[in-house]
């Protein structure tokens, strides 16, 4: 029985040598640079000093892991974490659905062009910038949508110390700074529909709407579940960059905006512990892991093929 | 959709960084503590005899190139200073340095890799902000002790006060050569605008409620002005608060926490800050002075920087500490004399602190090859008046020009060497600014005399049993009580209520008792 | 007549749908360009005036002082630029292949073994060990410090694209690599003569990724390069902007002034426009890959 299994063993490996060839190169970098660094995940576990280095520094259990949970807003933080990235993940997909779709149907090769290096745009502006212009926008003193509202005789609304708009107004930025970048994606997958496909449904008596729901978004499901997949794997770690740039250490906000890493990085801001830094990192980790396993065995249920792994 | 872990670690990077030297102008109190530098006069401890058994002693025959690390970018001026700088230590040790920089933009991340990562170099920048207790109790840094800095660096040994040497003590020993600076406050005070105080016929500022008059004044009168320059920072506790808090009552704040104690208390019976009726009756005052327009609304997120805004007109007050407010007295002077910028010192008869000798130094790698060479060197640049004087301020006649002994004025290549962290041999040979304006000079002269020596000025909180804690409290303080001293939050005794609770919650009743417990212990052995 | 009203009910669908479709795309490309111009009229405008007035569409007081700061030394920002260009080229067209091929292998449905591949890629997506380690590893023991590979190699094969390829792989049809076989041609060859001409928009989609990963990635270098000559040009950028605030607080410590004017927000606006710049005047021209549509039946003759 083993010698059995021993040489289909072998005989795969020699039917399937081409495409074992084919893919070994990024098997290996993946192995050099994401698994054998994936060693210094005890960092998490130990109490890092220089002279012991990563492998000789004494062990410390769980202690790394202690401050974080030690006032009771671990759990806030990581439920903020979570809704944030599924709004990112639902509005953005969806906008950038609808947009590719429109692209791809209406307009000529200029406007389609210039609308798509438009959308492209808040790509290349850094959070930081993004920071100084929603403060240019939100200032209470002077920004510009209080300076409309006060001309327009009405109350100055301050923003910066209200912590119930700020859902909003990040889901919105997140969104607006991806949408060109999805949008892309979204609309090489609707050039590789098959043509025929709308010559069929058109044959068929369907008009311009029901092609587009019963041809275009049918096929597009495919790229939104991987890419839906793809970040939940993610979903505990928050967008830092937005986040710190756009609140800051504004107080008054943090009971809405705060995400795992805006409050491991505060908590952590005067020390320099590797090793709390690194068991922040592994909490996000075994949490997404955790949930992309549950969240692909379900998809597998559901069409085998459309499954992550 | 972007590689989130590396885009975590990215921003990290700049923020840290920037957050660090944020922290660097407002955290001189923290972590370590108040010293009172026995001015001029070099205290030695027994080791100065040695000097000339010494240097008979030490062998410098085999030429040794040493290798240090600076924060700050590489001057433009690297290859002529520094050319110089070496063929002097060529003569006296035998020795060379090659300096590698540490941008401001990315220090923060790079200074402790280079630790974890064991890189080669002999002699690094450090400082209380630089996280240089972390850094020792890591392992970085090597010991030196007593013999050691007595044997290699004689001139140091004998011109620094003790009292600098053991605020640098991290668990008992010594891993850095401090700065020997006495003239440093971490006082803040404050800079207005002496033209709208006539204007508007206000008395002459020195106490909160003569401040308050004046920003009340210019919120009402000046349309587009911001009475006062509140900075959104990652301290805990703003520079109005460590003037009216912390200076006025003359309590010493520890360890990044809302603890304290009073500085004249020889007991050194430790308290929360935000327990005492002061600090009530101080936020009532912030929330007045935020509701009538004292400050921006949304100071807590504006990231401009008060300095640009004040030479420009735009704010009418800022707080900072002397040095800092000198020189931008001078510049204003010059852009705009009409403003009749004054300085103000709002609690004028409080107890003064000089700076800790641990805001700038140099320590000693603790895997270097050449240790002993290393310390002879800082020995020569710290002491050794020429050495000192291009180490410092760049070539005579070039980056500026020497003004008899102790003086100087920057040319205008300044610039072209002083760009990085060479305040780490701050020492008596420093020469002054001739454009360093008058009022400053004044204001240090005054100080120098209220100078409060106690016994615990020597002391340094070692939290590494409660770091818990302490990263909690941290957090707490930024969450709660940071607003509540912009005066942001509407009914001001639920949010106090709201910050204790947290604060118990985070722990800082067992802060206090291990505080309270190393105190004693301190206290007990200096008898 | 039944063809006449259906072709003009047609028409008015057709009519509603570019009303929707320009309606809404325009309000989107409008709230995208808007701040973006808001970036370059920044950068062209006094640094006084920004601290007086905020940002605006217009420059109120026009000064290109930012552009000269970043300007100052040319030789240093064309290397800059050379480099960043170099590394974006080798790490797209090396890691695109690499990408695709692999993405290849996970989609071909007769292979055992692709969903354990698959779950090899994943998995390193979730876990990582943090700085300490990957620094350790491409500094001490690649010894990689300051060389080009540093830029290139460690984040060549990005596990996240080669997901997306797979997905787009996946709907090219099985029938067209099993005719092949049949043909006798091997594995590679169906890869590269069959698939790669098939998946043009998948290619230009993960390509454009690639590339704009390389041309914005300053953290590479901030870890890696300490040698002027092999900068990218983000870091440059970065390096010069944390150095004047630095700087700026820093000194202020020390108490040593800086002149007034000396440029931040409209520094950092034009560092953006610095930036992107190229990228943008490029992207029109590869655009033609997403927006023609490609008739899978076209290759089946």
């Amino acid at each position: 029985m083993m010698t059995e299994k021993r040489h289909s063993f072998w005989r795969d490996v020699a039917k399937y040598r081409t495409l074992l060839i084919m893919i070994s190169p990024a098997v290996l970098l993946v192995l050099l640079f994401s698994y054998i660094p994936m060693a210094g995940i005890v960092i998490a576990f130990k109490q890092f000093n220089y002279t012991g280095g990563v492998f000789g520094s004494p062990w410390a259990g769980f202690d790394n892991f202690k401050f974080f949970f030690q006032s009771g807003d671990a759990w806030r933080v990581t439920r903020n974490t979570a809704l944030y990235n599924i709004g990112f993940m639902v509005l953005g997909n969806l906008l950038q659905i609808a947009a590719a779709v429109l692209l791809f149907e209406v307009g000529g090769k200029w406007f389609r062009k210039i609308i798509q290096s438009a959308l492209f745009l808040p790509y290349f502006i850094s959070w930081v910038v993004v920071g100084s212009i929603a403060y240019n926008f939100f200032s209470y003193d002077v920004g510009a949508i209080n300076n409309v509202l006060a001309s327009l005789g009405m109350e100055r609304i301050d923003i910066y110390n209200t912590p119930a708009y700020w859902p909003y107004i990040l889901v919105f930025f997140h969104t607006w700074k991806l949408l060109g970048y999805g949008t892309v994606m979204y609309l090489a997958a609707i050039t590789s529909i098959d043509t025929e496909m709308y010559e069929a449904a058109e044959m068929d008596g369907a008009n311009v709407f029901q092609r587009i729901m019963k041809v275009t978004i049918p096929n597009l499901i495919p790229t939104f579940i991987i890419l839906a997949l793809l970040a939940v794997g993610n979903i505990f770690r928050g967008d830092f960059g937005m986040f710190y740039n756009v609140i800051g250490n504004n107080g008054m906000l943090f009971s809405a905006t705060d995400v795992i890493d805006t409050f491991v990085f505060r908590l952590l801001m005067n020390t320099n512990d590797f090793g709390m830094s690194s068991a922040a990192g592994v909490y996000q980790s075994v949490l997404g892991f955790v949930t992309i396993l549950a969240v692909n065995y379900a998809v597998r249920k559901y069409d085998k093929d459309r499954a992550l792994f | 959709m972007m590689k989130k872990k590396k885009k975590l670690g990215l921003v990290l990077t700049g923020v840290l960084a920037a957050s660090m030297v944020l922290s660097a102008c407002g955290q001189s109190n923290n972590g370590a503590n108040n010293g009172a530098a026995a001015n001029g006069s070099g205290s030695d401890d027994g080791g100065a005899a040695n000097n000339q058994a010494a240097n008979d002693a030490i062998d410098t025959s085999k030429a040794v190139n040493l290798k240090m690390v600076m924060l700050g970018p590489k001057p433009a001026d690297y290859d002529q200073v520094f050319g110089e700088i070496n063929k002097q230590l060529k003569e006296k040790v035998n020795a060379t340095i090659d300096a590698e920089f540490l941008d401001w933009s990315d220090w923060g991340q790079k200074y402790p890799l280079k630790f974890a990562a064991g890189e080669d170099f002999d002699l690094i920048y450090t400082s209380n902000w630089a996280n240089y207790n972390d850094q020792s109790n890591k392992g970085g840094f090597l010991e030196l002790t007593d013999d050691m800095l007595a044997k290699y660096m004689p001139q140091t040994w004998a011109a620094m006060p003790k009292v600098k040497w053991d605020q640098a003590r991290v668990n008992g020993k010594v891993y850095m050569v401090p700065q020997n600076q006495s003239k440093e406050f971490t006082d803040k005070l404050i800079l207005y605008r002496g033209d709208l105080l006539e204007k508007y016929k206000l008395q002459p500022i020195d106490s909160p409620e003569t401040y308050q008059a004046y920003l009340e004044a210019v919120a009402k009168n000046e349309k587009g002005m911001t009475p006062y320059g509140l900075e959104a920072s990652d301290t805990k506790m703003h520079n109005l608060d460590k003037q009216l808090l912390l200076q006025k009552n003359n309590w010493f704040s520890v360890g990044d926490t809302s603890l304290a104690f009073k500085v004249d208390d020889a007991k050194g019976q430790v308290f929360s800050i935000y327990d005492t009726p002061e600090f009530k009756d101080l936020l009532t005052y912030y929330k007045s002075l935020a509701d009538n327009g004292g400050w921006s609304r949304n100071a807590l997120t504006n990231k401009g920087d008060t300095t640009g805004d004040f030479k420009a007109g735009k704010v009418a007050s800022m707080s900072h500490n002397v040095t800092a407010l000198g020189g931008i007295l001078a510049e204003v002077d010059k852009t705009h004399p009409e403003w009749k910028a004054t300085l103000a010192d709002l609690t004028p008869d409080s107890h003064k602190s000089a700076a800790i000798s641990t805001q700038n130094g140099i320590a000693i790698h603790a895997t270097s090859k050449e240790p002993e060479r290393a310390m002879m060197v800082l020995d020569l640049l710290q002491n050794d008046k020429s050495l000192h004087d291009l180490i410092m301020y760049g070539i005579a006649g070039t980056n500026y020009e020497p003004v008899g002994d102790d003086k100087f004025t920057k040319t205008d290549k300044y610039g072209n060497f002083n760009s990085f962290s060479n305040w780490a041999w701050n020492s008596p040979l420093n020469r002054v600014d001739t454009t360093y304006p008058q009022a400053a000079q004044d204001v240090e002269k005054k100080w120098a005399a209220q100078v409060f020596h106690y016994p615990l000025e020597t002391f340094v909180f070692d939290n590494s049993k409660v770091l818990n804690e302490v990263t909690n409290v941290g957090n707490v303080m930024m969450r709660y009580g940071v607003p509540l001293e912009y005066g942001l939050v509407p009914d001001t005794a639920k949010g106090l209520e709201t910050l204790q609770k947290q604060l118990k919650a985070a722990g800082i009743d067992k802060i206090k008792t291990e505080l309270q417990s190393q105190i004693d212990a301190f206290l007990a052995k200096q008898g | 007549m039944q063809g006449l009203s259906v072709r003009s009910s047609r028409q008015k669908d057709r009519l509603l749908l570019s009303l929707i479709g320009y309606a809404m795309l325009g309000v989107m490309a409008f709230i995208c360009v808007v701040p973006f111009v808001i970036v370059l009229s920044s950068s062209l405008t006094d640094e006084n005036t920004i601290r007086m007035n905020g940002f605006g569409l217009i420059p109120k007081v026009f000064s290109a002082e930012a552009y000269r700061m970043i300007f100052e030394y040319p030789d240093d920002i064309v290397r800059a630029y050379g480099v960043t260009l170099v590394v974006t080229a080798i790490g797209t067209a090396l890691g695109l292949f690499l990408t695709a091929m692999t993405a290849y292998v996970l989609c071909r449905k007769d292979f055992k073994w692709r969903n354990h591949f698959a779950f090899y890629f994943f998995f390193t997506t979730l876990f990582s060990g943090g700085l300490v380690p990957w620094y350790l590893l491409i500094v001490n023991y690649l010894d990689m410090k300051n060389t080009l590979a540093a830029l290139i190699i460690p984040t060549l094969v990005n596990v996240f694209y080669i997901m997306v390829m797979r997905a787009f792989l996946a709907g090219i049809p099985d029938a067209i690599s099993e005719s092949a076989k049949i043909d006798g041609a091997g594995d590679f060859r169906i890869f590269l003569s069959l698939i790669l001409p098939l998946s043009k928009p998948a290619l230009a989609t993960v390509g454009l990724f690639l590339a704009l990963g390389h041309w914005n990635d300053w953290y590479s270098a901030l870890l890696f390069i300490s040698d002027d000559k092999l900068m990218p040009l983000q870091y440059y950028l970065y390096q010069m902007l944390g150095n004047l605030e630095g700087m700026r607080k820093a000194m202020l410590s020390s108490g040593t002034d800086i002149s007034a004017n000396i440029p931040g927000e409209s520094l950092k606006m034009a560092m953006t426009v610095v930036a992107c710049g190229p990228i943008l005047f490029a992207y029109p021209f590869i655009q033609k890959y997403f927006v023609q549509g490609l008739t899978i039946g076209a290759v089946k003759g």
